[in-house]
């Protein structure tokens, strides 16, 4: 039973090892390895679908199967599978080196699996090293572009430093509980005695500090910019939604089983990490000019709306989530895999860029244009109706200042996502050649831009599915 | 049928995309066809409308989303019937008036098929959920057609009206999201929730009915909300601005006594003074601003915000008649003011090439017939008695002067300046020596057709009220009992 339930995982470890292999073996042929890959995702993407019901604590509760988990994993997976997809005319165009390009983002997307799959801060530490070396490395892939070079060294260096104050961060707790897991820590918490309360506080604003780093949420998103513009397309699509969705199901994880009662005393201040964070990405993806940058400020925004989920710390809260990070990974997707596309003629880097897209491609710029109003959370989007439950768990829970402030944020985000509509729509483009999307983009762009119609038309099944996950064991 | 009134212009936009663009001629015939079916179903709908009653007819209702309660639940009434009447006449004679568009008209068509979906799902709509959706769908097509279709200025135009509406309704659906879970009904049923409503904690009622005002007022647009409307009306292309003026803002108005008033009666009786003043100012305010225009099609869209202004001043008062008299207010100034648009922004436009009062002048010589179209439009629109507008106005005024003696009596003075207007545009555009000794062609074939349609149901309605009337009677009485009632 327990290899069954831990399969993904060795296939996911066996496929980045022999990516590996394959890459220094087959240097010529990128799109060999990315088949091999998107197989190795689709196998691993299988079982943890047959798994999907089942419960049950693993290796003397180092890990731990559950809904909560197997959903995470399926978001990652998905996510793995699209840019494996969509990036091999990419990888071979900017001479990427392919084998440690599909291998570390395999082996990334490992620890994202030990981080939702555990509830021992132990493992979940080593999850998330796991997908944090693995993303310097894949940041510094454009051996000869500067600036994802830089992109690469200061990631490396905020990520140092945040391994260090997460450490702390577990090293109080454990001083506190006698014990790294997530169940034992509540017991020990919940028997503490009010002196002991500052170093509890302290251990859990270490930890939140550590994983705000990795989210980018307001105070700690000082490098995320530079890493997303800078690094190689794919590898910010990888970041800007795998790696923040595993930090959240660790945050989820972490203060809703471990630490229950800092996040209800946390709620004020969690919400208002909330709101900053979503109005500073929005104001601030305003100004910019370059596609990617602006992404990233738009993903702060967006980890600002998941954080009004954590923030509400209750179950509608925690439905809200995961349904917006799978949402949030199919639109973030599909956004960057049309800046691949257009950096297949050395375009897209620029806003720009899009100028008269819907002359080259009314279908391209349709889709883009449904990806920007589910971004903008306009219905009948899935962006709408993931918000919508967002919106619903803030009202729910009291905060109806948090619900109004991420609605009104929704209406600040229009004028940059806008910005490529009407650049598509309303520009005229350098030139009007016809844009045809090669076969593996076209696929990539239909999966993301009609799961997002699709999750937002029809949300009955997935919201059934996200309503019934619970946290707690 | 409800559902076929919504999925085929849809169905219609997606087929028009798929259609050769090197023959806009068959875009724009399939499109008009596409539009002509929903205005059949409804003329059909006449078949089986109970007139007497004011329940929901023709309900369709589809689980839609179970886990929170949405349902895809359409129904028609009195209040909804004239509106679907109201929205495919205009969508029809909006397509025929832009058979001008010259270029892009593949995508023109498309987005003109699909916000005709969006109009009839808002006024089908009877889950808050699904009008949210249909709310909302409105912008797009619309933010496109401006944007890329409009004047000058269109870029502004387009962005400031998304935006602005935007945030309406954003503020809106904080509202409904409170409501439903205020009510505790696990339902965005628009009736249950009515229903269940008088279980809301009063001041909690207080603040989602405010939610629910700014939402709609900005639509409609209610003093001081009204500010992106002159710019989206008179950058929008004709087409455009036909719909925007007939139907769009009736959207608004429609809310408030789809959802707004009978959710809580209370509230918006105890706000009436205030919603009562707040029309007030927008009649006055509209028609002042109006006569301060050079521009023809600038004075069109300031005499809708003071039109608008009648329907909230009937609402706030609450009567029957009042109501009654808003209403009809809305659809006669849905049919005068396409006409007005149409002729300003094309018939006019076309052949003087401005749309400035000082550039023309004795159009009565140069094109007789369709300068006398736009007297009739004009005054039409000022209320003379015998054409449509005079009888919402009229209603209006007498129904509300019990309750809100002091604004009608100030109302009443507006229509002078309102006449006044009109008056002055119709000396200088259509009388006086001619500008130019340019022959015009007179008006076309084409632009009777859309002209005729509107100028003879603004006549038969001026003449014969409870055509009109017996229809919206029930639901409105009902309503006012229930105003009256709390």
């Amino acid at each position: 039973m327990e290899f069954r339930l831990i399969a993904p995982e060795l296939i996911l470890a066996g496929l980045g090892l022999s990516l590996v292999t394959l890459g220094a073996v087959v240097k010529k042929n990128s799109r060999a390895l990315a088949v091999v890959g998107v197989v190795g995702s689709l196998a691993a993407l299988a079982v943890v679908l047959a798994n999907f019901g089942l419960t049950q604590d693993l290796f003397s509760n180092q890990l731990r199967h559950d809904a909560y988990a197997s959903f995470f994993k399926v978001v990652f997976l998905v996510i793995l599978i699209l840019l494996f997809t969509g990036s091999a005319q990419y990888v071979r165009d900017r001479r990427m080196p392919a084998g440690e390009f599909y291998a570390l983002t395999t082996l990334a997307t490992l620890g994202g699996f030990l981080m939702a799959g555990s509830l021992d801060l132990i493992t979940i530490f080593l999850g998330l090293e796991l997908l944090s070396i693995a993303s310097y490395a894949l940041a510094g892939l454009l051996k000869g572009d500067p600036r994802s070079q830089e992109a690469s060294i200061k990631f490396f260096l905020v990520g140092a430093l945040t391994t260090a104050v997460i450490l702390f961060g577990i090293s109080l707790l454990y001083g506190l509980a006698g014990t790294t897991s997530l169940t034992g820590i509540a017991a020990a918490v919940a028997g503490l005695s009010s002196a002991e309360f500052p170093l509890l506080a302290a251990a859990g604003l270490f930890l939140l500090a550590g994983l705000g780093v990795k989210i980018a949420a307001v105070p700690f998103h000082m490098w995320a910019p530079d890493t997303y513009d800078g690094a190689p397309t794919p590898v910010s699509a990888f970041l800007i939604t795998a790696s923040e969705a595993a930090a959240f199901a660790v945050l989820l994880r972490l203060f809703a089983v471990a630490l229950p009662s800092l996040a209800e005393r946390w709620q004020l201040i969690l919400g208002l990490m909330a709101l900053v964070t979503m109005t500073y990405g929005n104001v601030t993806a305003i100004l910019q000019t370059r596609t990617k940058r602006m992404l990233a400020y738009s993903a702060i925004a967006q980890a600002g709306y998941v954080l009004v989920g954590l923030a509400v710390a209750s179950p509608s809260g925690v439905s809200a989530v995961l349904y917006y990070v799978l949402v949030y990974a199919l639109m973030t997707v599909g956004a960057f895999t049309v800046v691949l596309l257009l950096a297949g003629e050395s375009l897209g880097e620029e806003i720009a860029d899009f100028n008269g897209l819907s002359r080259r491609s009314p279908l391209v710029a349709l889709m883009v244009t449904i990806l920007m109003l589910s971004l903008i959370g306009i219905p009948p989007t899935a962006g709408f109706f993931g918000k919508l439950l967002l919106y619903r768990a803030a009202v729910d829970s009291g905060m109806v200042w948090l619900g109004l402030a991420t609605v009104l944020n929704g209406v600040v985000s229009v004028p940059y996502y806008y910005r490529i509509v009407r650049n598509m729509y309303l520009e005229q483009g350098t030139t009007t050649a016809a844009l045809t999307p090669t076969v593996p983009i076209a696929i990539v762009l239909i999966l993301a831009v009609g799961g997002t119609l699709l999750l937002g038309i029809v949300p009955e099944p997935l919201a059934r599915v996200v309503a019934a996950i619970s946290l707690t064991p | 049928m409800l559902t076929a009134l919504v999925v085929i212009p849809l169905v219609g936009a997606l087929i028009t995309l798929a259609l050769p663009k090197e023959k806009p001629d068959l875009i724009k015939r399939f499109s008009l066809v596409v539009s002509v079916i929903p205005l059949i179903l409804v003329a059909l709908m006449l078949g089986g409308f109970q007139f007497g009653s004011a329940e929901m007819q023709y309900v369709v209702d589809v689980d839609w989303i179970p886990t929170i309660g949405a349902s895809f639940k359409l129904g028609v009434d009195g209040l909804s019937y004239p509106m679907l009447w109201l929205t495919g006449i205009v969508s029809v004679l909006a397509i025929v008036a832009s058979w001008t568009i010259d270029h892009r008209e593949k995508e023109f068509f498309a987005w003109m098929l699909a916000l005709q979906t969006a109009m009839y799902g808002v006024f089908l709509a009877l889950d808050y959920l699904l009008f949210f959706v249909f709310w909302e769908l409105l912008l797009v097509p619309m933010y496109f057609i401006i944007g890329i279709w409009g004047g000058e200025r269109r870029e502004y135009a387009a962005i400031k009206f998304f935006i602005y509406t935007l945030a309406g309704s954003a503020i809106l659906l904080v509202g409904i999201l409170a409501v439903y879970l205020a009510t505790g009904a696990e339902t965005f049923d628009i009736v249950a929730i009515m229903q269940a409503a008088h279980t809301v904690d009063p001041r909690v009622a207080f603040w989602i009915f405010l939610a629910f005002f700014i939402g709609f007022a900005v639509k409609v647009p209610v003093w001081p909300f009204h500010t992106w409307l002159p710019d989206a009306h008179v950058e929008a292309p004709t087409g455009g601005s036909m719909i925007l003026a007939g139907v769009l803002l009736k959207t608004g108005a429609y809310a408030f006594f789809r959802i707004a008033y009978p959710t809580f009666p209370q509230v918006a009786a105890d706000l009436s003074l205030l919603i009562g003043v707040l029309g007030l100012i927008g009649i006055i305010y509209g028609a002042l601003a109006a006569m301060a225009q050079q521009d023809v099609k600038k004075l069109v869209a300031y005499s809708s915000v003071s039109h608008m202004g009648f329907v909230m001043l009937g609402l706030a008062a609450g009567s029957e008649m009042a109501m009654n008299g808003a209403m009809y207010v809305m659809v006669s100034h849905g049919l005068i003011s396409p006409l007005m648009f149409f002729l300003v922004g094309s018939v006019f436009y076309d052949r003087t090439h401005t749309r400035m009062m000082g550039e023309m002048s004795g159009l009565f010589t140069k094109m007789p017939v369709a300068a006398t179209v736009m007297a009739f439009a004009a005054f039409a629109n000022l209320g003379l008695p015998g054409l449509s507008g005079f009888v919402g106005e009229f209603f209006t005024l007498v129904g509300s002067f019990e309750s809100l003696r002091a604004l009608v009596i100030i109302a009443a003075l507006g229509l002078a300046v309102t006449a006044g207007y009109h008056l002055w545009m119709m000396r200088r555009v259509l009388m006086g020596t001619p500008h130019t000794d340019a022959p015009y062609v007179d008006i076309t074939g084409r632009e009777l057709v859309v002209g005729v349609p509107l100028m003879a149901l603004i006549l038969v309605l001026g003449v014969y009220p409870s055509l009109l009337l017996s229809v919206m009677n029930p639901s409105v009485v009902t309503l006012a009992t229930r105003l009256g009632g709390m």
